[in-house]
């Protein structure tokens, strides 16, 4: 074991390692900036670039950028009270009001110092993880992987913030998007509908990127920033350094809550954070400081937010269940190296994994030195309007989702998974169990097929840990009907959890769009399980148990739903036409104008219609500046031409040119 | 000295708040009510029946996401020399599976606190 770390940090001494590891640091800081990306938009954004790298390679880049974009999150909270991703807003509570009292310094060094160590400690937790995990790991056979397999996406969809009919509906809609494709036991086509496109399976850089990264752009483009007062950096750095060496306990106890909220599938960044701020005021024997800049306010969450995303890796490489979104698109760019996370990682690639760990340290404590020397740059940059950054963003995204397959159908599948996001996103469906279940939609059918050939009957359900999971499988079920018969019998009912303000905001939650999705969600599953009739038995089984789920849920949902608007009180009239909302109205603009880009693509070119897509957008939508507009264009119409030259990255060629 | 409630909704609340006004009132206390309702903003007609009364009090900004945590810093804030909370009619085993604010507030503050029930009438419904 010892051997295998130090030859890991030996290899990290190779220049093209460390060179990764920078970018991607640099890339995870900016990514950081930028409200809504977050880890998963690191890991998207970068993934693509990473697909004529060695795995060693890709891991130092992903990894860098993954283990520093809550570092630099903590500026725009800070400094302008306007928080760069939904985890960082714990922190603007007590970090803003430190620096409107002229301490923004004392605040950032907290900070980021506290980031770094998070980092550091998650790093360790994983490290401590594998010698721990190994044996366990090692003696699991295909019966306890499966019961994992079947654990991760219920625990993804019951822990996930929002309803957990809700997170269920998505867990099984992404488990049978899962399907499509080519059935790993009988080699036949399902849900492919006849097209050989889908033959293959849908790409997972597709799916991520379309349900989270073009579904955040389409929401957020029509918020516009206000021009507000970057508050003045202000003195305090000695300060903090000093007040951070006292209050090294909850920087600690931040930094365990943030990895186990990361081991636990579902539980990301946003609750991690909020859950260490709620154990840091808890504990205080003095609390009349919190909200009004008490360093311990800081220190616990900004610890928490970093170790998540080690917390995140932890069950990805040990088991193969993503612990969180950008941990699953990691387990799937391992997949296409032929690495296969769970067991045989541990026997077969115990370098990787501590490549991974030296990656993690190594970044953390990178990106919080880059963070103290570029403060006032990073506040700059994040009082860009989103509308500016959306045009590059789609580039971006789009280019990348083209590297995989090497096929325009799968950006159009992205941007029909965009629409189909933002609509989750915007009637309170939690994405996160939807991006888990697609993940596992094969490894899960995988694992049952084995367990049922090598095991005859179901003996392998009394097998002592496929009990152990069964259990914590139910116990949530369980309690929860408990709960509901005593509210019924009217005994007690239970004060409400005040919950923090969740990243699915869910604006439409309770209008008809809701309603619509979950009609729609019945619909799929109704579909889908028509459709599996047409397969052989065991290509059938597992897409009708599914679907058989799914249509249970679903209507449930509907009935929730429906109910709702039968028991509204008569004098307040029913919106029953879809209003459309001006936000609905802004995200269905730009999809139109998404697709605009696409068809242009189709027709001449990547360069082509970028150099049409990027101004235009730019004026019409972000009203910004000639010069802007101008310079923007140019640099990034120069920048995907170089790009090829540089990486094995390629553009879509349109028809009009081939003539 | 100072009286502070911690208002969580309901009719306990209420309750809660008329206790708790009647002791700032008999000991020429300052009263500062929290308002810490889950659903920010639900009823404040509670809150409006103080203000018929004409009785003064100070309202307590809730800045921490935690309702019983914001009761206690109030507590802490004002040199409290009482809380004043709502307590639901339970039974042990209710008490067991769930936890709540009151308990948070009964087990963590450092000044006497007065639990108060609602009339038996107005529970059921």
């Amino acid at each position: 074991m010892g051997e295998a770390a130090l030859s890991a940090l030996a290899s990290l001494t190779d220049p093209s390692l460390l060179v990764m590891l920078l970018v991607g640091v640099v890339a995870g800081l900016v990514i950081g900036l930028i409200p809504g990306l977050g880890g998963t938009g690191a890991v998207a954004v970068l993934m693509p670039l990473t697909f004529g790298m060695d795995a060693p390679q890709a891991l130092a880049l992903l990894i860098g950028a993954l283990a520093v974009v809550h570092t630099s999150d903590t500026v725009a909270a800070v400094l302008l009270g306007a928080p760069g991703s939904a985890s960082a807003s714990v922190t603007m509570l007590d970090g803003y009001a430190m620096a409107k009292k002229g301490q923004a310094g004392r605040a950032l060094t907290l900070a980021f110092l506290s980031s770094m160590a998070g980092g550091l400690l998650g790093a360790v937790g994983l490290t401590l993880a594998i010698p721990l995990a190994r044996p366990l790991v090692l003696s699991f056979g295909s019966p306890e992987l499966f019961m994992l397999t079947v654990l991760g996406v219920a625990l993804a969809a019951v822990l996930s913030r929002g309803n957990v009919a809700k997170g269920l509906t998505a867990g099984l809609l992404g488990l049978l998007l899962g399907m499509v494709g080519t059935s790993p036991t009988t080699a036949e086509y399902r849900f492919t509908f006849g097209s050989l496109f889908l033959g293959d399976g849908l790409s997972l850089v597709a799916v991520a990127l379309g349900v989270f990264g073009l579904a955040e752009i389409a929401s957020r483009v029509g918020q516009r920033g206000k021009p507000e007062q970057i508050v003045k950096v202000g003195g305090g750095w000695l300060d903090g350094v000093r007040e951070w060496l006292s209050h090294w306990t909850h920087v600690l106890r931040g930094a365990l809550i943030g990895i186990w909220a990361g081991v636990l599938p579902g539980i990301g960044a946003t609750a991690g954070t909020w859950l260490a701020y709620g154990q840091a005021v808890a504990t205080a024997k003095d609390k009349k400081e919190f909200g009004k800049g008490d360093p311990r306010g800081i220190v616990g969450p900004e610890s928490a937010n970093n170790s998540v995303e080690a917390g995140d890796l932890i069950p990805t490489l040990l088991f193969g269940i993503p612990g969180g979104v950008p941990a699953a698109m990691l387990m799937g760019m391992l997949l296409t190296y032929g690495v296969q996370p769970g067991p045989s990682i541990v026997t077969d690639h115990l370098d990787l994994l501590y490549l991974i760990v030296w990656s993690f340290a190594i970044a953390s404590v990178l990106g919080a030195l880059l963070c103290f020397l570029s403060t006032r740059g990073l506040a700059r940059i994040s009082l860009v309007p989103f509308a500016v950054l959306g045009p590059g963003l789609v580039v971006v995204m789009l280019l990348g989702a083209f590297q995989e397959g090497g096929q325009l159908g799968d950006l159009w599948v992205m941007l029909a998974l965009g629409v189909f996001g933002w609509l989750l996103k915007s009637t309170g469906f939690p994405r996160a169990p939807f991006l888990i279940g697609f993940v596992l939609a094969v490894p899960l059918e995988r694992y049952y097929f084995l367990t049922d050939t090598l095991n005859d009957g179901f003996g392998w359900l009394l097998r002592p840990w496929v009990l152990v999971f069964l259990a914590v499988l139910l116990a949530p079920a369980v309690l929860r009907l408990v709960r509901a018969v005593r509210a019924r019998r009217n005994l007690d009912h239970d004060d409400e959890d005040r919950q923090p303000p969740a990243e699915e905001e869910g604006e439409l939650a309770d209008s008809t769009w809701s309603l619509f999705t979950a009609f729609g969600a019945l619909a799929v599953f109704a579909i889908g399980f028509l459709t599996a009739g047409s397969f052989s038995a065991e290509a059938r089984l597992v897409p009708r148990l599914i679907c058989t789920l799914g249509l249970l849920v679903g209507a449930y949902l509907v009935w929730r739903e429906l109910r709702r608007r039968t028991r509204r009180p008569a004098r307040q009239p029913a919106e029953e036409v879809p209003k459309l909302a001006p936000d609905v109205k802004v995200a269905a603009r730009t999809f139109a104008w998404m697709a605009t880009f696409l068809l242009l693509v189709t027709l001449g070119g990547y360069v082509a219609a970028l150099l049409l897509f990027v101004p235009a957008f730019l004026l019409y939508v972000a009203r910004a500046r000639i010069r802007v507009v101008v310079v923007y264009t140019l640099v990034t119409a120069a920048l995907v031409a170089v790009l090829p030259l540089l990486l094995p990255v390629h553009l879509p060629t349109g028809i009009l040119p081939s003539f | 000295m100072t009286v502070v409630i911690g208002y969580f909704g309901g009719p306990e609340g209420k309750a809660a708040l008329h206790h708790g006004a009647m002791e700032a009132q008999n000991h020429g206390q300052r009263l500062v009510v929290v308002d810490a309702t889950p659903t920010t903003g639900s009823d404040s007609d509670a809150l409006r029946q103080l203000d018929h009364g004409g009785i003064e009090y100070q309202l307590h900004e809730a800045r921490l996401p935690d309702p019983a945590e914001n009761v206690l810093q109030a507590a802490q804030e004002h040199s409290a020399s009482l809380i004043v909370i709502g307590l639901r009619h339970r039974s042990p085993v209710g008490k067991l599976l769930l936890g709540s604010h009151a308990q948070r507030v009964l087990l963590e503050a450092d000044v006497p606190v007065l639990a108060v029930k609602s009339p038996p009438s107005a529970t059921t419904g």
